[in-house]
C-alpha cells in the first residue's frame, strides 16, 4: 500500500540507504524500522520508569528521590533494570501455565504494535494504512487480553480481582476513547494517521500574527478533554487505577509476577502511557507538528507531557471506588462521548 | 633470583587450588554443575566473569525495592525514612513494592510473636533470591523490651536471616538510613549473603539425585505425629 | 464548653442513681457484696445473674457504656469486674465483680447486653481461662489457637515450650477456601497487607467487589504488655511500656493514662507546673498522632503515597522535633514520672517557646492545605461521605470512644468529661460531627488538631509567666511504692484513639497485682464489621483506615 502524500515511511527509507528494492527492501526495511523504533520507545520507558517516575513523584511530595548512583541518579536506571532482570523468576504453584507466560508478553508488546502507525515526525514513521486510527485502537486493546490472563492465571485471588477490575475498566471507557476519536475522524473524513495530522497543520485563525493550526484540541477542547481522561482510565492512572489499587488488592493482576515477567509487565504499563500520549498528540495535538524545534522532538514533548499529566494525576487525585468508576465510564463518559459524537457530526454536516 | 620469581604472575590457577576449588574446577565428580562451559574456557578466576560478578554486586547494591512491611513502632519510624525529612529513596531504596514477589529488601520493623512468626516466613520465602533483610529495632534483635513476654520471639533471626541490625528502640530513621547504606555497601562488595539454591531448583536441574535413604525417612513421617514449637521461648 | 459540667438540668431529666447505695438499693437482691475500688463503688454478684444486673445498671441507671472487662485469677476465685459507666456523665462509674469458683469458672456471658463485651471476655478467655456461657464465639483471640494454658492464669509456666502436632496447629500454608460450592470468594487481608496498618489479619467473605462479611483476627502483634506491667515496679520501670501500646506517637497520652491511674492510686498529688507541661506534651502527641491518622487515611484512599501523605509527615517531623526537644526521644518519650515530669523545659525556655509558637503559627495553614487537598476534594468526599457509617447507638454499644465515637456524634471527651492535668482551666473545644461515617471521622481527627493547637497556645502562655521559684515538676514521691493489699482503681484518659484506661489491682507488694490495659482502638476495631458489611472492598479499607488502629494497643 502506498502512502497517498509525498512522505516516505521509515521502512523505504531505510531500504533505499541500503539500496535495497523490492520485497527484499520492505522486509529488511520493515524489520530494521520496527527494531529502531522499538528501541526509541525502549530507551524513553527506560527512562521514565525507573528513573522519571521517581523524580516526578519525588517532587510532587517535597522529596529529592536518587541522586546518589551516577549523575543526578542516573545510573539507576541500569541497576534497577539489570537487578530486575537478574532475580530470581519465581512461577508459583498452580499457575495456569501457558497464559501465565504470555500474559506479560502481550502487554508491551501490543502497545509497541500501536505505534507502527503513529508519525512521530521527520519520517520516523512505520506504516501508514488506510485504517491507521482503527489499527492503533485495536491493537492498545490487546493488552486487556493480557491482563485478564494473568489475572486468571496467576491462582491468586487478589489478581483475579484485579484481573477482573482491568476488564471491566478497559471496556468501560474503551467505548468512550474510540467515540472520541470517531469525532475527530467525522472531521478529517479519513482513518489515515498521516492525512489526519496533516489536516491539523491548516490554519485555524490568526491572532496578532501568530497563526494558530487547526489542532482539534483547539477545534473541538470538549472532545480533547474527553479523550483525556478516558486515556487515564486506559493506561490504570490515578483516579482510575482501580486495577493495580495497591492499599486493596496488592499489586492486583500484577501480584504475583517477579524478575523478567514483572519488568515486562512495567515496561507495558509505561509503553502504554507513551501510546495514550502519542494518541492524543496526533488525534488532537497535530502529532509532531510545532514552531522551530523539529518535528520528532515535538513529539517528544507531547508524550512526555501527557506522561507528566499521568504522574500529576496519580499524586494528587484519590482513587475512585470501582462502582463510581464504573458509573463514571458507563454512565458519564459514554454519554458524553457520544453526544459530542453526534454534535460533531451535525456540524461538519452542516459545514459541509 | 629463583626460576620462581622469573615466571610472570599468572592466574592460572591449577597451581593455588584450595580444596573447594578443588572440588569445583578439577571436576572429580564432586559438584560438576559449577563447571559451566564458559568458566572453563575462561579459566577458574577469570578476568570477565569476576568484573561481571562485580557490576552485579553493584547492581544489587545500587538499587533496591523494598517490601511495604510494618509490623509495629519501628514502622513508624520506617514510613519517616521513607517519606519527607530522610528520604530514603536518595539511596536507590524508596520504591515500596507491596507485593513480595517484587521486593528485594524485607525491613523487619518490630517485634514479632508466635502468631506472626509463620506469617513473616511466609513473606520472605514469597521474595524472590537474591533477598536480604534488615532487622530494624531491638525486637528483631533479641525481643527488646518485651523479651520476658510469654508470646515473643526473641529476635528476628529466629525465623529468617537478618543481614544487618540496626538496634535502638525505635532506631532513629538516620539509623535506618545508615543501615541501608551498610546493606549496600555490604553487597556492592560482595559481602552479602550468597545466594540460596531451592531444594527445587536442584531437583529441576537434576542436581539432587534420588537418595534412597532420604525416600526412606520420608516415608516414615507421620504427619500426625509431627510437632512444632511455636514459643520459641528458650531456643538457642 | 470546657468549664462546665454537663449537669441535667433541675427536674427536666429524673436523677439517676449515682451514690453506692443508690445503685445497690436499685440491684436489691442481685447484690451479694459490696466492695469499694477507688474510682468506684463495686458490686458483687452471682456469675449466673451478670446479663439481669448489667441490663438493669444499663436501661435503669443510665451506665451505658461498658469501658472495660477485667479478669483476674485470685487466691481462691476468679473474677470478671465489668466497669461501666456513662457515655453522658463520665464521672458516674461503677463496677460490677463477678466472681467464679476456682474448680470451674464459668460466668455468664455480658455479650447480650453489650456487644463490646464479645471481644473482651473472649480475650478473658484466652489470658485468663474464665469461660462465659452464652458467648456466641468464645474462642482465643490472642494467642494462636492451639495455645497450651492461660498465660496470666496463676501457675502458668512460660518456659514450657508450646509444642503442638502439625495437624492441630492452623497452617498458614493450608488452602484457605471456606467452602467449595457457592457464589462468594474468601479472601485473607493481611497480616501482611499495605492496608492493615501493621498486622491486623481481616477474614473477608466477598461477594463479587462487595464484602459479605468481616473477621478481624488480631493477635499478630500481642506482646504480653500486661504482663510486662505486672513483672515490673510502679515507680520507674512501667513508665517505659505506656510509650510502645500505642506507637503512632502518643507517648505522652499513654503514659498519661498510667500516670494517673498510679498517682490516684497511690495518692500522689502532681504540680500545677507539671501538669501544665503534661497537657502541653500531650496535646503535642495528639495533633502527631492525627497527623498520621490523617496521612495514613489518604494513603488508604489515594492508594499510593501521596502529597497528603508527605505532607502529613512533614507536619509530623516538627512535632517530634519539638517533643525531642522536650524529652528526648523522638518516639518513645518514657518523659512522665509518677507526681509529675521527669525534667523542666529544655533551656534556653525563650527558644523552645518559639519552636512550638512558630509551628502553632504555621499549623492553620498547613491545615488549610489539608482541607484544600483533602477534604474539599470532590472525589475524595463521594468516596467517603455516607460510607462505613457507624450509628452512635451502634458506636456506643461497642464501646467507640475517641474520634470514632465524636464522628458518630456522640459527645464525649474525657478530657472535659472527667476532667484531669489542666484541661478544666482551659479554652477549647470538644468536636463532634453528626455524620458517622468515614468523611466525619476524618473531619473530626482534622478539626482537633486545631483544638489541640489552641491547648498548646495557652499552655504556652501560662508556662511563659510562670515565676521561675515555683517551677516544680515533680511531686515528692517516695523511691519505692506500695500501694496497700486489695486496693483496686480503673482510670482512664483520653488517649489519640480515644478513652485509654488502666486498672490496676494493688497486692501490697511494689508491683501490680493485676495490671489491665482497656484499650480504645480494641473496642473500636470491634465495630468493623458492622460498618463493612455489604460495602465495597475499598470502603472497607476506607473504614479500617477512619478507624485508625495501632495494632500495638489493639494487640497489647
Amino acid at each position: 500500500m502506498l502512502p497517498l502524500q509525498s512522505e516516505i515511511l521509515l521502512p523505504e527509507r531505510i531500504a533505499g540507504l541500503l539500496g535495497l528494492s523490492g520485497t527484499v527492501g520492505q522486509i529488511v526495511g520493515g524489520l530494521l524500522g520496527a527494531f529502531l523504533i522499538a528501541n526509541l520507545l525502549l530507551v524513553q520507558t527506560a527512562i521514565a520508569g525507573p528513573w522519571a517516575k521517581r523524580k516526578i513523584t519525588a517532587a510532587f511530595t517535597d522529596r529529592i528521590a536518587v541522586n546518589r548512583v551516577g549523575p543526578f541518579g542516573l545510573a539507576v536506571i541500569i541497576a534497577d533494570a539489570v537487578r530486575l532482570l537478574s532475580k530470581e523468576l519465581i512461577i508459583p504453584e498452580g499457575v495456569d501455565r501457558p497464559a501465565y507466560d504470555l500474559g506479560p508478553l502481550l502487554v508491551p508488546f501490543s502497545a509497541l504494535l500501536g505505534f507502527a502507525v503513529i508519525p512521530m515526525g521527520n519520517g520516523i514513521h512505520l506504516a501508514d494504512p488506510e485504517t491507521g486510527a482503527v489499527f492503533a485502537f485495536a491493537a492498545s486493546s490487546i493488552a486487556s487480553l493480557g491482563l485478564v490472563m494473568m489475572g486468571y492465571a496467576s491462582n491468586n485471588k487478589y489478581s483475579l480481582i484485579g484481573g477482573l477490575r482491568a476488564i471491566a475498566s478497559n471496556i468501560a471507557y474503551e467505548i468512550p476513547l474510540i467515540v472520541t476519536a470517531a469525532s475527530v475522524i467525522i472531521f478529517t473524513g479519513t482513518l489515515q494517521m498521516s492525512e489526519i495530522v496533516a489536516q491539523q497543520t491548516e490554519p485555524l485563525l490568526t491572532i496578532a500574527g501568530v497563526t494558530v493550526p487547526q489542532w482539534f484540541a483547539f477545534v473541538n477542547p470538549f472532545a480533547f478533554v474527553l479523550f483525556v481522561v478516558a486515556n487515564l482510565a486506559e493506561v490504570g492512572r490515578n483516579p482510575f487505577d482501580v486495577p493495580e489499587a495497591p492499599t486493596e488488592i496488592v499489586a492486583g493482576y500484577q501480584t504475583e509476577y517477579s524478575s523478567v515477567y514483572f519488568v515486562l509487565i512495567y515496561l507495558g504499563e509505561f509503553i502504554h502511557i507513551f501510546l495514550g500520549g502519542a494518541l492524543a498528540a496526533t488525534l488532537f495535538l497535530g502529532g509532531p507538528a510545532g514552531p522551530v524545534l523539529p518535528g520528532f522532538v515535538w513529539f517528544l514533548i507531547k508524550i512526555w507531557g501527557f506522561y507528566l499529566f499521568t504522574q500529576w494525576a496519580r499524586s494528587a487525585i484519590p482513587r475512585l471506588r470501582i462502582d463510581q468508576f464504573l458509573d463514571v465510564g458507563w454512565k458519564g463518559m459514554l454519554v458524553l462521548s457520544f453526544a459530542n459524537l453526534v454534535l460533531t457530526a451535525v456540524i461538519v454536516g452542516v459545514i459541509a | 633470583m629463583s626460576s620462581e620469581r622469573d615466571t610472570p604472575f599468572v592466574t592460572d590457577d591449577t597451581q593455588v587450588q584450595t580444596e573447594t576449588r578443588d572440588a569445583r574446577m578439577t571436576g572429580a565428580g564432586a559438584d560438576n554443575r559449577f563447571n559451566s562451559k564458559l568458566r572453563e574456557a575462561f579459566g577458574s578466576s577469570p578476568f570477565i566473569l569476576t568484573k561481571f560478578d562485580n557490576f552485579m554486586n553493584w547492581v544489587r547494591g545500587s538499587s533496591m525495592f523494598m517490601l511495604q512491611f510494618g509490623i509495629a513502632c519501628c514502622s513508624i519510624e520506617m514510613m519517616h525514612t521513607y517519606s519527607v525529612k530522610h528520604d530514603l529513596d536518595r539511596f536507590a531504596a524508596g520504591v515500596p513494592r507491596a507485593s513480595p514477589r517484587q521486593a528485594d529488601v524485607i525491613i523487619v520493623p518490630g517485634t514479632i510473636v508466635s502468631k506472626f512468626a509463620p506469617r513473616m516466613k511466609r513473606v520472605y520465602d514469597q521474595m524472590p533470591e537474591p533477598k536480604f533483610v534488615v532487622g530494624m529495632g531491638s525486637c528483631t534483635i533479641s525481643g527488646g523490651p518485651f523479651q520476658e513476654g510469654y508470646n515473643v520471639i526473641k529476635g528476628a533471626e529466629e525465623v529468617i536471616p537478618v543481614d544487618i541490625h540496626v538496634p535502638g528502640c525505635p532506631p532513629r530513621p538516620e539509623a535506618l538510613i545508615y543501615g541501608v547504606a551498610k546493606l549496600q555497601q555490604r553487597i556492592a562488595e560482595g559481602e552479602s549473603s550468597p545466594v540460596t539454591v531451592k531444594p527445587y531448583e536442584l531437583e529441576q536441574f537434576n542436581d539432587l539425585e534420588q537418595d534412597e535413604i532420604v525416600d526412606k525417612l520420608a516415608e516414615q513421617i507421620d504427619e500426625d505425629d509431627l510437632v512444632m514449637r511455636y514459643n520459641w521461648a528458650d531456643s538457642p | 464548653m470546657s468549664l462546665e459540667e454537663p449537669t441535667p438540668e433541675d427536674g427536666a431529666v429524673e436523677v439517676l442513681p449515682t451514690e453506692g447505695d443508690e445503685i445497690a438499693d436499685l440491684l436489691g437482691d442481685l447484690v451479694v457484696d459490696r466492695e469499694e475500688h477507688v474510682n468506684a463503688p463495686g458490686f458483687v454478684i452471682r456469675p449466673d445473674t451478670v446479663q439481669e444486673t448489667l441490663t438493669r445498671l444499663r436501661d435503669e441507671a443510665g451506665f451505658d457504656h461498658l469501658s472495660c472487662v477485667t479478669a483476674e485469677e485470685r487466691e481462691d476465685r476468679y473474677e470478671s469486674i465489668y466497669h461501666l459507666t456513662s457515655f453522658d456523665d463520665r464521672q458516674r462509674e461503677v463496677s460490677v465483680i463477678v466472681p467464679t469458683a476456682k474448680d470451674d469458672p464459668v460466668s455468664e456471658s455480658a455479650e447480650p447486653v453489650f456487644r463490646t463485651a464479645d471481644w473482651h471476655e473472649r480475650e478473658a478467655y484466652d489470658l485468663i481461662g474464665i469461660d462465659y456461657d452464652d458467648h456466641p464465639d468464645l474462642r482465643r483471640i490472642l494467642l494462636p489457637d492451639t495455645w497450651q494454658g492461660h498465660p496470666l492464669s496463676q501457675n502458668y509456666d512460660q518456659d514450657r515450650p508450646q509444642i503442638v502436632t502439625l495437624k492441630e496447629w492452623e497452617n498458614p500454608l493450608a488452602e484457605d477456601h471456606r467452602e467449595d460450592e457457592g457464589d462468594t470468594m474468601y479472601v485473607n487481608i493481611g497480616p501482611h497487607h499495605p492496608a492493615t496498618h501493621g498486622v491486623l489479619h481481616v477474614k473477608t467473605v466477598l461477594d463479587g467487589e462487595q464484602v459479605a462479611d468481616v473477621d478481624p483476627d488480631i493477635g499478630y502483634l500481642h506482646r504480653c504488655e500486661e504482663q510486662m506491667c505486672q513483672t515490673k515496679t510502679y515507680r520507674h520501670q512501667i513508665m517505659p511500656y505506656p510509650d510502645r501500646w500505642d506507637y503512632a506517637s502518643s507517648g505522652l497520652l499513654n503514659e498519661w493514662a498510667y500516670a494517673r491511674a498510679a498517682e490516684d492510686l497511690n495518692d500522689i498529688e502532681v504540680p500545677e507546673y507539671a501538669q501544665i507541661i503534661r497537657t502541653m506534651g500531650a496535646e503535642l502527641c495528639r495533633i502527631c498522632s492525627h497527623m498520621l491518622a490523617v496521612g495514613t487515611f489518604a494513603l488508604d484512599v489515594y492508594g499510593d503515597f501521596t502529597a497528603i501523605f508527605m505532607y502529613a509527615m512533614r507536619d509530623r517531623e516538627k512535632t517530634q522535633n519539638i517533643l525531642e526537644d522536650l524529652t528526648g526521644q523522638r518516639m518513645m518519650f518514657n518523659y512522665f514520672r509518677l507526681g509529675g515530669v521527669v525534667w523542666d523545659l529544655p533551656e534556653p525556655r525563650d527558644e523552645f517557646f518559639e519552636l512550638i509558637r512558630d509551628f502553632l503559627d504555621d499549623l492553620p495553614e498547613a491545615v488549610e492545605e489539608y482541607h484544600d487537598l483533602i477534604t474539599s476534594n470532590e472525589i475524595l468526599q463521594s468516596r467517603t461521605i455516607d460510607t462505613g457509617v457507624l450509628p452512635p447507638e451502634v458506636a456506643k454499644s461497642y464501646g467507640a470512644t475517641g474520634p470514632v465515637a465524636r464522628g458518630s456524634g456522640i459527645d464525649y471527651d474525657l478530657r472535659r468529661d472527667d476532667p484531669y492535668g489542666y484541661y478544666d482551666e482551659l479554652e477549647w473545644d470538644v468536636i463532634t460531627e453528626d455524620g458517622c461515617d468515614n468523611f466525619s471521622r476524618l473531619l473530626v481527627r482534622m478539626r482537633e488538631v486545631e483544638e489541640s493547637a489552641k491547648i498548646i497556645e495557652q499552655c504556652v502562655d501560662l508556662l511563659e509567666d510562670w515565676p521561675e521559684e515555683e517551677r516544680n515538676i515533680q511531686a515528692n514521691v517516695p523511691r519505692t511504692l506500695r500501694p496497700d493489699d486489695d486496693k483496686e482503681i480503673y482510670r482512664a484518659v483520653e488517649g489519640a484513639k480515644g478513652e485509654l484506661g488502666i486498672y490496676i489491682r494493688a497486692d501490697g507488694t511494689e508491683k501490680p497485682g493485676r495490671f489491665k490495659i482497656r484499650s480504645p482502638c480494641f473496642s473500636n476495631l470491634q465495630t468493623l464489621p458492622e460498618m463493612s458489611n455489604g460495602e465495597y472492598i475499598p470502603d472497607m479499607v476506607a473504614s479500617l483506615g477512619s478507624l485508625d488502629i495501632v495494632l500495638g494497643e489493639v494487640d497489647r
